[in-house]
This record gives C-alpha cells, sequence and structure tokens, in this order.
C-alpha cells in the first residue's frame, strides 16, 4: 500500500441528468423533473430530480407508476449527447488542478487526485471549493464535494451530503466515518454480500468491523480480505490516470428493431464475439473477463460478466463464455434495443498446454479453424468466409 | 500556577491560522511522514492555540470536534472560523438556519470551555451599506452568546460608529496585518472587546493578494524588525485594555506562520507581556526551525 497520505477530491453533481437540463431551460428549477425515453412501451425512469424523488420515485421505476406518484412532474426524453458534452466541460475545469482525474460515464461523478499539490494550489479543500464555485459560475451545475484519503470513503462522503453540500474527511477518519453508517451505503459492498451479511443479521458498519479477518473468511472466504477492507475505509486503488483506463475491447451492437429473438440475438452476438477476437488476437492478447451488456427497449441496462479461464481469444471459446453471460444478462421479456460485448483483463495469450491430450485436442482444433478463418479472410476479405450462425442475421 | 499570566494580568496567545498542512512536513515543521490526522498533538507541543479554518469550508460537526479537542492538551484553546454560508456565500432565505447549524456544531469546544472566540471574516466584496449593516447586525443577534471576533476586508468598516457598536455588543474588532494595498481594511489599534483582542498575520504580499491563488496570497515571510515594530508598538498598546489577547498567522505557505509565530513570541517574552506560550501540561519540545 502506498504509505504517503493521499488527498482526493470527489465532485458529484447529483442527479446529474436532471442538473444539466436544468442549466439549459430554469425553468425547471424547483419543481419536480423525471427523465425517461418517450413512446416506449413499458418506459422506466432514467433520473429525477430531488423534489421527485421525495414524492417516491426512483430510478428504474416504471414510468406509469412514476407520473401517478407525482402528477405535477415534467418528463424529459434522455438526452446522452448533453449529459456527455456537460462532462467534457467539467472535466475540462478541473484539467488545469491534477493529471489524476477519473470520470464515470458521464454521470457526474469524478474524482481526482491531488496529493502534493498543495504547494501549488493550496490545501485540498480550497482547490474543491474554488472548483464547485468556477463550475457553478460556469456551467450552472452545483456539485458536491468531499476530501478524503482515498476514493472509497471520499465517495461515502458525498452520499452522505446529498444533495448539497461538502465534507472534509482527515486521514485517520475513515474508520470512525464509516462506522455509524448502514452497509449498503459503502461502495464496493454488492448484493450477493448484503444478502449473506443480512443472513447473519449484520446491518451497520460497526457490528461487521467487529468480527476478525478470521471470522469474516469462514462465510466469505477470499472475498473476506476486500470486505474487512472496505468496512473500514481502507481502498489503495489509485485514481486512474486520464487515458489509462485498463484496456479493454468493446464491440456493440444496435437493433433496428427492438428483439427478443433469441437466435437472431445470438447471432448478432458472434458478429460481435468475431470482431472482439480478431483485434484480440491481432494485438496478440487474450481475454480473462467477458461481459455483456444489454439496454432493454424501456430504458433499463443490465450488465453481467463471467471471467475466462484459461485467457483466450479463441472466438469458439468467446462465444461459449459469451453466451453464457448474455443468458445471465437476460432475465427480462422487454425487448432488447442494444447490445455490448467487452472483453478485459487482457494478458499475453498463456503459454500452458493442456494436462489431458484429449482436452489438448480440442483446444488445438479450434485454434487451428479460428487460425484457418483469420488467413482466409486475410486474403480475401471479410466476407470470403462466414460461420453458418451469422448468416441468419 | 498560571504561567501565561502576564504582569499587566493580559493573557497572550500566539498560534496560527490551520494547522494541517502537508507542506509543513516538507518545510521540516512536523516529522517525515505525518499523517493529518496526527499533526494536532504535534502542533499543540509548540503552540497554545490554534485557528480552525477548515469550519469555514464546511460546517462543523460535533463528532469531528468532539474528537479534535480530545487530541489536544487539556489547556489548548482553539478560535474557529464562521462558515463561508454566513460570511461569503449568503443565502437570505437559509442563513439563520446555518447559524442554529453553526451553533450546534461548535458546542462540544463550547462545553470543554475550549472555544476562544469565532471568527467572522468578511470578504472584501462586504462593503458596508444598509444592507451589509442589517445582516452584521443580525447576524451579531443570531450568534450572541458566543464569544464573536469580526474581521472585515473593507476600509469601508474603519469608522468610529462600527467600533461603538462592537464595543457595546462586546464583540471583538479583529486588528490585521495585511499589505497596504487601497480599499483594504487598515491595520488599526482599536479594543472593542475587554475580553479579548484578536490579531491576524496575513503577511504582506501586495503582488500575490488579488491572485485569487492562496499559496501566493499568504507567501510572506515577516522580518524581526516588523515583528517587534508590532510587539513594542500595537500589540503592548492593546494589551492593557483587554484580558485576554490571540495572534495568529496566517502566511501558512512553506511553513512560515509557525516560524513567524515562534519569532513574535520571544520578542513578546523578552519584551516581558508573555511568560510561557505552553499550555499547562504539555510537554516541552525544543523548535527545529
Amino acid at each position: 500500500m502506498n504509505p504517503y497520505e493521499r488527498s482526493i477530491i470527489h465532485l458529484n453533481v447529483a442527479d446529474f441528468a436532471v442538473a444539466v437540463e436544468r442549466a439549459v431551460d430554469s425553468r425547471l428549477k424547483d419543481r419536480p423533473v423525471i427523465i425517461a425515453p418517450e413512446g416506449a412501451a413499458r418506459a422506466a425512469v432514467y433520473d429525477m430530480s430531488e423534489e421527485a424523488y421525495r414524492n417516491g420515485i426512483c430510478k428504474g421505476m416504471a414510468l406509469g407508476r412514476a407520473v401517478r406518484l407525482c402528477r405535477d412532474a415534467r418528463i424529459l426524453p434522455p438526452h446522452p449527447d448533453r449529459y456527455e458534452h456537460a462532462m467534457r466541460s467539467l472535466l475540462k475545469q478541473t484539467l488545469p488542478y491534477s493529471p489524476l482525474i477519473e470520470t464515470g460515464e458521464a454521470d457526474g461523478h469524478l474524482f481526482m487526485d491531488v496529493s502534493g499539490s498543495s504547494r501549488l494550489f493550496g490545501p485540498p479543500a480550497d482547490v474543491a471549493w474554488r472548483l464547485r464555485r468556477q463550475v457553478k459560475k460556469d456551467l450552472g451545475l452545483d456539485p458536491i464535494w468531499s476530501v478524503a484519503p482515498n476514493k472509497l470513503v471520499a465517495k461515502v462522503a458525498t452520499r452522505l451530503v446529498k444533495p448539497d453540500g461538502e465534507y472534509i474527511v482527515g486521514a485517520g477518519e475513515e474508520e470512525s466515518l464509516l462506522a455509524p453508517l448502514p452497509i449498503r451505503l459503502v461502495p464496493g459492498i454488492e448484493r450477493d454480500d448484503l444478502l449473506r451479511l443480512q443472513e447473519f443479521n449484520l446491518t451497520r458498519v460497526s457490528q461487521f468491523t467487529a468480527l476478525s479477518l478470521e471470522q469474516l473468511q469462514i462465510p466469505f472466504g477470499a472475498r473476506a480480505l476486500f470486505l474487512y477492507q472496505t468496512a473500514r475505509g481502507i481502498d489503495p486503488s489509485p485514481v486512474l490516470p486520464m487515458g489509462q483506463k485498463p484496456p479493454k475491447v468493446i464491440a456493440d451492437h444496435e437493433f433496428g428493431n427492438d428483439t427478443n429473438d433469441r437466435s437472431f440475438l445470438e447471432s448478432i452476438l458472434y458478429r460481435l464475439v468475431e470482431q472482439v477476437g480478431d483485434r484480440l488476437r491481432r494485438h496478440r492478447r487474450a481475454a480473462r473477463r467477458v461481459a455483456v451488456i444489454l439496454d432493454y427497449s424501456d430504458g433499463m441496462r443490465c450488465a453481467r460478466q463471467l471471467a475466462a479461464r484459461p485467457a483466450t481469444a479463441n472466438d469458439l471459446t468467446l462465444f461459449q463464455l459469451a453466451r453464457r453471460t448474455l443468458l445471465l444478462a437476460w432475465t427480462r421479456r422487454v425487448r432488447i434495443r442494444h447490445v455490448r460485448l467487452i472483453c478485459d483483463r487482457l494478458i499475453f495469450p498463456p503459454a500452458q498446454l493442456k494436462l489431458f491430450a484429449d482436452e489438448q485436442r480440442q483446444t488445438q482444433k479450434r485454434d487451428n479453424l479460428v487460425v484457418a478463418i483469420d488467413s482466409i479472410r486475410q486474403r480475401f476479405g471479410t466476407q470470403a468466409v462466414r460461420i453458418g450462425r451469422t448468416l441468419a442475421a | 500556577m498560571n504561567t501565561q499570566t502576564t504582569h499587566n494580568s493580559c493573557r497572550l496567545w500566539v498560534g496560527t491560522s490551520g494547522y494541517s498542512y502537508t507542506e509543513w512536513t516538507d518545510a521540516g515543521f512536523y516529522p517525515p511522514g505525518t499523517k493529518s490526522g496526527a499533526m494536532l498533538p504535534l502542533y499543540a507541543r509548540h503552540f497554545p492555540i490554534t485557528e480552525l479554518n477548515f469550519t469555514w469550508y464546511q460546517m462543523p460537526k460535533v463528532h469531528v470536534l468532539d474528537r479534535m479537542h480530545r487530541q489536544a492538551p487539556a489547556g489548548f484553546r482553539f478560535a474557529a472560523k464562521l462558515t463561508r454560508t454566513l460570511t461569503h456565500e449568503i443565502d437570505p432565505d437559509q442563513w439563520r438556519g446555518q447559524a442554529t447549524q453553526y451553533r450546534d456544531g461548535i458546542a462540544p469546544l463550547l462545553q470543554a470551555r475550549k472555544l476562544v472566540a469565532v471568527l467572522l471574516q468578511f470578504p472584501p466584496s462586504f462593503v458596508r451599506a444598509p444592507q451589509s449593516r442589517q445582516y452584521l447586525a443580525a447576524l451579531l443577534d443570531e450568534l450572541d452568546g458566543l464569544p464573536l471576533a469580526v474581521e472585515f476586508r473593507h476600509a469601508s468598516w474603519a469608522t468610529d460608529r462600527v467600533f461603538a457598536e462592537l464595543e457595546r455588543r462586546r464583540a471583538t474588532l479583529v486588528t490585521v496585518d495585511e499589505p497596504e494595498l487601497p480599499g483594504l481594511f487598515p491595520g488599526l489599534d482599536v479594543v472593542t472587546n475587554p475580553e479579548l483582542f484578536y490579531i491576524r498575520f496575513h503577511g504582506r504580499n501586495a503582488k500575490g493578494w488579488r491572485s485569487g491563488n492562496m499559496q501566493k496570497q499568504f507567501d510572506y515571510d515577516y522580518g524581526d524588525d516588523e515583528l517587534r515594530q508590532w510587539a513594542d508598538g500595537r500589540i503592548a498598546k492593546m494589551a492593557p485594555h483587554a484580558s485576554t489577547g490571540v495572534i495568529f498567522f496566517n502566511n501558512h505557505v512553506r511553513a512560515q506562520a509557525p516560524r513567524n509565530a515562534v519569532k513574535l513570541i520571544n520578542l513578546l517574552i523578552a519584551r516581558g507581556l508573555m511568560l510561557d506560550i505552553l499550555p499547562e501540561g504539555s510537554k516541552k519540545t525544543a523548535l527545529n526551525l
């Protein structure tokens, strides 16, 4: 772990989509606003304002129900381009202060590591305050800010003061900040963990931290250490510098007509696998993880991922894995609008051979097949040879 | 025996504005690797008082201040800045609620009898005009009962009527040392509260003052002569008029503030205005600056 004390600023524009819309149209101020796709049969709430939230509306709720709960709400369609633009402007404001800035996906969240720059820019709290003032003046957005020794605690701190305010957490105060909170407020602790914790009747962080690492290892196994540290506000993860996100290979398909036809979806998935596999092999990498993100026509999104063991760049192996991931993510009957395939945790292809001759022969056969297809395509074009499964699509 | 009683019975306390600066570690004031959470006990080895400036950025929180004052020795004292939503970013509809929140947040220091003053520092844009006068009066009413010290940054407030009103309310007018720039509140030796006078040394960096960058604004190293003038002049003059005097150095850049504070303490001791800087019970160590 890093022995030096870090200062991480977290800027969080509460209800980002609504805040951006309000910056564009000031008439939306102080009244309930709901953002949801128009025209969708079973549209779901994408984001909402604080006023709407107080009326009982939450993200993902069916729009019809939301409207019944809050009759005077203004309903706006999502404008992802506007949010991205606002996010870029926000990022631009912060760039002068640090090379280490990590943003979420146009969601109004931004981490910046300002450790060691106080001689240049002043104390971190002052940088954060000035940034907020500047962002308010220039962009009409009013971010919540926090300063903390790590990302985890900084994020919790802004959650605590939402919808407006600021929070300064000094080094050494991490554990006491988290202790009185409900465990579900701590980022990184997932739904499965929470369910397991509930079985033990643990709901507060302080109850959880009363347990030793050895005790936690019994129900949580390898995950115990992560949970043990997270509940104590220990988070060594760095703020990822600009443009140095972990490499991943991504392929997308947007359906012209939303679909829930399984064979059609699988043939599209195979095409995506081919694109991803081709790029992986060209870069001589293999993926250790495959993820599928589905966007339903009502705006709901579901993402699932599976580990690839061993790492692979072979289309046939990748497809098997991608299909399993797809089925994990595909839990609703609503039609699907968009599918995205992501391969990440890239490594150089493993040189380890299979232990048993049968398996080895199988892998060898698959690799030979893919190499053959690749060489044909290289010479005669992508369309020269196709897998039967993709012909239907 | 109280080691800080002086001949004229005015107790002087000298410290710095804020103590949690990582650059003070680089400058050698704190030992290498000191975490910000461990700075207060180290600071308290050198100074008996500090001015909290984080309460300007965020509303003070009970548990934070409670833990903080327990970290410091028994005789240690605090002054705390008033939150910016009451001095710089005033919302006409919200400020009364903010004042109540502030009172609640600061309560641990008050209860522990460690709060010397609440500093109301107004920006240069807070000019003497009917509206701001009304606001100031209402704010002083709202915070009544707390030990209040008011710092103006605009020269328009330097009139006898203002001083008389502060005197009537037993509120302290903060004396400042800052660059001589047009429009800034002048350095005066007016004592409006027989219980407390309050001096802040901001440094005299005229070039950096309006740069908008704290690191330039408060980058200044006081010379011996400049400090001696204060010790022999204004401080000696003000001391007989109040039972307590607090003095803070705000030129935090490169740990110049603690260095200058130690210099001033030595001058005040030499002049017989101060006997010992350290609170009872704290351990004295040499200050290697």
